[in-house]
Order: structure tokens, then sequence, then C-alpha cells
């Protein structure tokens, strides 16, 4: 017998351990399936990855670098040099500003003897990668070290002759983080708000849902204005920063808690449920750990789909000038300078900001719904 | 043998709950009286309604809004287990303990152990790479996903003080014990993955991962085939042998019952009809509902072709407007009028350890 064994375990060969087709795995499987959705993914990684981690490589210059390019249009590149001859290697002119006396407008005349070839990672403004590594490399421009007057401006500058491109990109930290980090916070507050309001019943969900009507009852703009006139004006930009993310979270939870509680209200009927707390399972683990779960997918979804609202709200503030203000930059702020009627006629190229702010936003909807098709795995589509 | 040793694990006495709805009170226990002995099966049989499954809950002190314990008590006669420190006992009334306190939420699953109905809806189907928030404030600790195995492993930590690892391999025997295949590969399946008889021999494993001193097993195969039902009770027998662990099955099988249990209690609206050892009360039923209910199980090669299988007459009563008198009377074929709409039935002892309570066995 104990011969026999021996003999079936040697020759067996060794099994792959079976894994479980998990839940998520199979949400994955489905979800790259997706193109639409794996695009909008792609996008939001790359423009995460770029504008929250290393704009400062991105971009050419330090985000306060102001220059004589006042109000300078986008620089035009050049592939053909003044004799005719085709180079690959892209480069601009050196400008000399002038002012129209007619239209009383400044303009910048390319100097075509001056050429300056433009390379990839160049010297320029000193920056410390990922607040770490201290560095003066740049991903493209003219390098600065020997040309220190001259400018790339792939999107014009503003009027303090910053590079806008660089603007946008610092100005997108901003604004993406307070979309990402004000939708956790809307997570947090309504889920464990949605929760406990399913779970207890009673006063407590009384309480609860009073509460989200009476602030789903406020109009939007009027109530930011008075949260954000409430903030202290001698705080610093950042302190702002996180004081206006919370009052967007605040005045947004009320809808995903609800939607949380009428999942737990069925939820919580279930045989599991009984059967946890038959073995033992107080209130607290019941309510996270058993019913928690079974919202989750639905919670992803609403989070990923209003995200772009918490940007897109981030950005109405700043614009009305209640939200962050100058010196921090944000899409919001950025839009503000380009929000008048002089500004639309002599730095059209400000409005650069709005296909960055409509991107993104698509990107996010692009994802959500595609998150929204694949967390139910087992759906006919 | 310990048959003259039968000592008693939890006694109800004279248990009433009720569920107050809108349009009006039901008695769903109806002065409910009976022991369950150590190491011993108790059946529970009746229909659909009548109270048994209710019973379990208030054993667990579990009874669901609006339903509440209005009078008796349930003793529990506790053991508490230590290791190396002398056998403690403690008599506990589960009716006085508080719902949510520590106290009941050590028995619960601890010291009785609990087997559901329904097998495919008894395990929490997504458990998923826990989120930051759950695990934020979830009271334990533990295991990343939720498989199987960690069902029963959170059990075991629950109540007993054993690493991850200890609770996983507890996790894989009890599996293997349970005659799950490849327990160790199981361990790691989500429910979804599992057969209707696999996920009840887990729930059987989770009720018996703490070695309870009592098992209730609330109609734990009526959702399986028979044959699956046969291993699953081989199960049961098995592990109560090994642990000496006592079963309160409750149930509508009467095929079941007669091979499980060696005492069984039948059940009416809310009240024990009849009460004795299973022999007696298969060959010779004393309430006319327990004769019912017995007539009423096809037997193969007993009936003749066409005949009509016997059924119990009548439907059960509204619960809102109960009988007077003895509950059963309107469906009774034993039907005395004068006394039985009139008179209540007592519980009493019609041959040596055989109880009824109907007038027939009264004196008038």
């Amino acid at each position: 017998m104990a011969v026999a064994e021996q003999v079936v375990k040697t020759t067996t060969p060794p099994k792959q351990k079976q894994v479980g087709q998990s839940y998520w795995s199979l949400v994955w499987w489905k979800f790259k399936r997706n193109r639409v959705a794996v695009v909008g993914g792609i996008i939001l990684l790359t423009f995460y990855f770029s504008f929250v981690f290393i704009p400062e490589f991105l971009s050419p210059y330090a985000l306060n670098n102001s220059s004589d390019y006042t109000e300078a249009g986008p620089t035009r590149l050049h592939f053909v040099t003044p004799d005719g001859k085709f180079q690959l290697r892209p480069f601009v002119y050196g400008v000399e500003k002038k002012i129209d006396f007619t239209t009383r407008k400044r303009i910048f005349i390319e100097d075509t003897t001056k050429i300056y070839p433009i390379h990839f990672f160049v010297h320029g403004d000193p920056y410390k990668l990922f607040g770490l590594i201290p560095t003066d490399i740049h991903l493209y421009g003219v390098d600065q070290a020997t040309n220190p007057d001259v400018r790339v401006l792939i999107m014009g500058a503003d009027a303090l002759g910053r590079d806008w491109f660089t603007r946008i990109m610092y100005g997108g930290r901003l604004s993406l983080l307070i979309g990402l980090i004000g939708q956790i916070m809307t997570l947090l507050f309504g889920t464990v708000m949605g929760v406990m309001s399913g779970y207890y019943g009673g006063w407590v969900d009384m309480v609860i849902q009073r509460t989200t009507e009476f602030l789903g009852a406020f109009p939007d703009i009027p109530l930011f204005m008075a949260l954000a006139a409430a903030i202290p004006s001698f705080w610093s930009p950042l302190a702002v920063y996180f004081m206006l993310t919370l009052i967007l979270s605040f005045v947004r939870w009320g809808g995903l808690a609800r939607q949380v509680r009428g999942m737990i209200l069925s939820l919580r009927e279930r045989e599991y449920v009984l059967a946890a707390k038959s073995a033992g399972a107080n209130d607290n683990r019941l309510m996270f750990r058993h019913l928690l779960p079974g919202t989750m997918s639905h919670v992803v979804v609403i989070a990923t789909l209003s995200i772009p609202g918490m940007i897109l709200a981030e950005t109405a503030l700043s614009w009305l000038g209640l939200g962050l203000r100058p010196p921090l930059t944000s899409w919001g702020v950025l839009l503000q300078d380009a929000a008048t009627v002089r500004a639309i006629h002599n730095t059209p190229w400000e409005l650069w900001t709005v296909p960055f702010i409509l991107v993104t936003i698509l990107a996010y909807n692009m994802l959500g719904d595609g998150l929204r098709d694949a967390l139910d795995p087992y759906g006919s589509r | 043998m310990s048959e003259q040793l039968s000592e008693p694990l939890l006694e109800v006495k004279d248990l009433h709950v009720e569920f107050d709805v809108r349009a009006g009170i039901v008695k769903a226990v109806d002065g409910l009286t009976m022991t369950i002995n150590r190491g011993k099966t108790l059946g529970v049989i009746g229909e659909s309604g009548c109270g048994k499954s209710v019973t379990a809950r208030a054993i667990l002190n579990m009874i669901p809004k609006p339903g509440k314990i209005t009078q008796g008590e349930i003793i529990y006669h506790r053991r508490l287990r230590r290791q190396g420190s002398p056998q403690l006992d403690d008599i506990v009334d589960l009716v006085k303990t508080d719902p949510d306190g520590t106290i009941i939420r050590q028995i619960r699953g601890g010291e009785i152990g609990m087997i559901f109905q329904e097998p495919m809806s008894s395990l929490t189907p997504v458990y998923t790479a826990g989120t930051h928030i759950n695990e934020a404030v979830s009271l334990h600790h533990l295991t990343p996903v939720r498989k199987v195995g960690d069902q029963i492993a959170e059990q075991v930590m629950a109540h007993r003080a054993v690493t991850k690892e200890e609770a996983r391999a507890i996790a894989i025997d009890m599996l293997h014990r349970v005659g799950i295949p490849k327990p160790g590969e199981r361990v790691d399946s989500f429910p979804h993955q599992l057969s209707g008889g696999q996920r009840q021999r887990v729930m059987i494993a989770v009720a018996l991962s703490c070695e309870p001193a009592l098992l209730i097993a609330d109609e734990p195969t009526t959702a399986l085939d028979v044959s699956i039902e046969a291993q699953i009770l081989d199960i049961m027998r098995d592990l109560q042998q090994s642990a000496n662990m006592a079963i309160m099955f409750i149930t509508h099988n009467l095929g079941v019952i007669a091979s499980m249990a060696e005492e069984i209690v039948v059940m009416y609206m809310g009240k024990v009809v009849e009460q004795g050892k299973v022999v007696e009360i298969f060959r010779d039923p004393k309430h006319p509902y327990t004769q019912a209910l017995l007539k009423s199980i096809p037997q193969l090669g007993k009936k003749k072709a066409g005949e009509r299988l016997a059924s119990i007459s009548g439907m059960t009563p509204d619960p809102f407007n109960l009988p007077t008198g003895c509950v059963f009377h309107p469906r009774c074929p034993m039907f005395m009028a004068g006394r039985c709409d009139k008179i209540h039935p007592t519980f009493k002892e019609v041959s040596k350890d055989h109880y009824a309570s109907c007038l027939l066995y009264e004196e008038a």
C-alpha cells in the first residue's frame, strides 16, 4: 500500500496549482476586450503619470520662468533651413519683438539668421524629479545654458511670457488630483454612511437620509460659494486646496450613500449575512466584510463616472475665482486667465486648456462605461 | 453505556416568540418546551411555518425584527473549554443575553453552530481583494481574499487563538473531514466554483470547525439531491460520534429524521404536539396530527395503482386567527365536538417517555 502510494506520487507530474478564477480576474478579462475603455484607461494613466509625477521633466521650463516673450503665439517649428535644405531635427528662429503701431499689438518677427536646433534631454531650469532627485534635464527644448533667452513655446505664452504648455501640465497636477482625492473622500463618506444607513435602519437611517436630502437640496454653486468664502484668506494656497477638496466631497457624498444604502437593504436579507451572524460575527464585521464587498462593483463605477464632475467643479469654482487662486496653477485658474474677450482676441492659444479638460473627462467616461460593463462579467454583453 | 447519563445541554422552557406585524400579532412559537441532551440528536418535524426555524433562531437569540421572545427561558449548560485548566460549568439563559453582546457572540458559532437550508446562498459570494475602507474599519485583520477556506479560518480565529497558518491548516483538515476532494486546492475556491453539495459541506465544515457542543441543522439537506443528502447525513453522524456533539435536526422529511434522530419533537402551529423516542413515534404515533403526517408518506409497493396518497385535510389555520381549544381541531379526523374546540389540551405522558397533547388521552 505504502509502496503503491510512493509510486503514484513519483509518477504523477507536479501539477500546476489551480488558481481560482476570481471575480476580479473575470472583470479584467472582460474589460480588456473593450477597446474604447482600454483607450480611456491608457489616456488617463498617461495623463496622471505625466502631469502628476513628471511635469517638471516633460515641460521645457519651470512653472514661473517668465521671459520677454510676452503674449507670444506658439513658436513655429521649422524643418527647412533658409537655404532650402531639409533636416530632420526641428529648429526655431530667434525672434525680435516689435510693436505694430497700427494695431498696437506686440509682434514677434523671426530672425532667419539665428537658428536654434531643438534637442531632447536638454539642460534647463533645475528641479527635483519626484521631489527627490535633483536634476536639470528636460524632455525637449533649446539648450538654456548656451541660449538662455530663446524659448520654444509650442502652445504660446501668457502675459508674463511663461510657457503655456508648461502651465497646463502643472495645472493638470492639481486638477487631476483634486478629482481623485476628492472622490476617494466621497467614497469614504458615502459608503460608510450608506452601509450604516442600510444596515441599522431606524433612526440612523432617518438621520443620514435626511442629511443627504438636505445637502442635495442646496443649489451647488451658492453652497460652494458660501463654503469657499468661509476659507480664511490668510491660509496657504495648499491649505485652501485641501479645504476645497473636502468641500467638494462633503457636498457630493449623498448620492453615493443613497445608492449604497439601497444595495445594502437588499443584501442584508441574504442568507450569508444570517450565516455569518450565526457564526459569531459582530455588526462591524457584517457591515464591512460581508455586505460592503457586494456593493463594491457598483461603487467603483459610480466613483469613476463622478470624478469628471469633481474636476469640472474645481474648474468652475476656480474660474469663478472661488476655488484655487494664483500662485497655484490649475486648469480652472488657467481658464480664468483665458476668460476675457481681450485674452480670446490676443492670446487665443490660452484656450489650449480646454482640449485637455475635454479629453480627461471623455477618457473618464469611456473608462467608467467600460467598467460598468466589465463589472458584470456574467452579463450577456 | 452513556444511555443513562443523558445530561441536558439545552433546555427550552415555555418559549413564546411573537411577531408584532401590522395585521396583528403572530404567535410563531407558543409555549414550546424541549430538552436537548449532550451528544444526542433531537429531530424537530412539522409543516412549513410551524415555528421550527424560529425556534432555532431563538436559541441563538437572533429573532429578526419585529419578532420578540415574550416569555420563557432557554437554559444553556455551558462548558467552557480552556486548555490546561479544569472544566468550568456555567448556566446561561440565552433569552436574557444581549443580542449584540460578547457572550452570545462567543456562543454563536463557537459553542452552538448552525447550518442553514440554502447552501447556495449561505456563503458570502463576492469576497474580493478587500478594499482599503473595508480593512480599515473591520474588527479583524485576516486574509486579503475571501475564499471558502477563509470563511472557515475566520471562524476559528474568532474563537481560538491560532495563527493564520494554523487556521489554514485547520480549514484544509475540516474540508477533508467533510469529504471534499482535494481540500488543499478547494480551500482557495470561491463559492461559485463549488457545487451545491460541496457548498453545503463547506457550511457544515464552518459550523463544525470550532467543535460546537450543539449543532442546529435547519433543513440542511432540503436543497440537495438524494445521493448527496445521504453523504451529508453520513458525515454528520460520523462527526457527531467523534466530537460528542448534540444535533438539533430540523426538517419536514420524515425519512431523514427516522435515520438521524433518537428523539423526535413534532410541532404544529408553534406548539409541541408530540414528543418521544423515534421508534415509538413511528410505530405508535399518538397525536392525530402525527398519525396523519406519517400516513402521508408515499411508500413503494404498499399502495395499489391509482390509489390516492393520504393528505391532511384542510389548510394550516390563519396565524392571526387561531382556532379555539386545540389548534388542530378543524383538521382533526378524531374531532370531538364540544371538547376539542373548547378545551386546550395539556402536554401529558401517554406512555413511558412518550408525550402528546391531545384530549383523546385526557379524562373527560
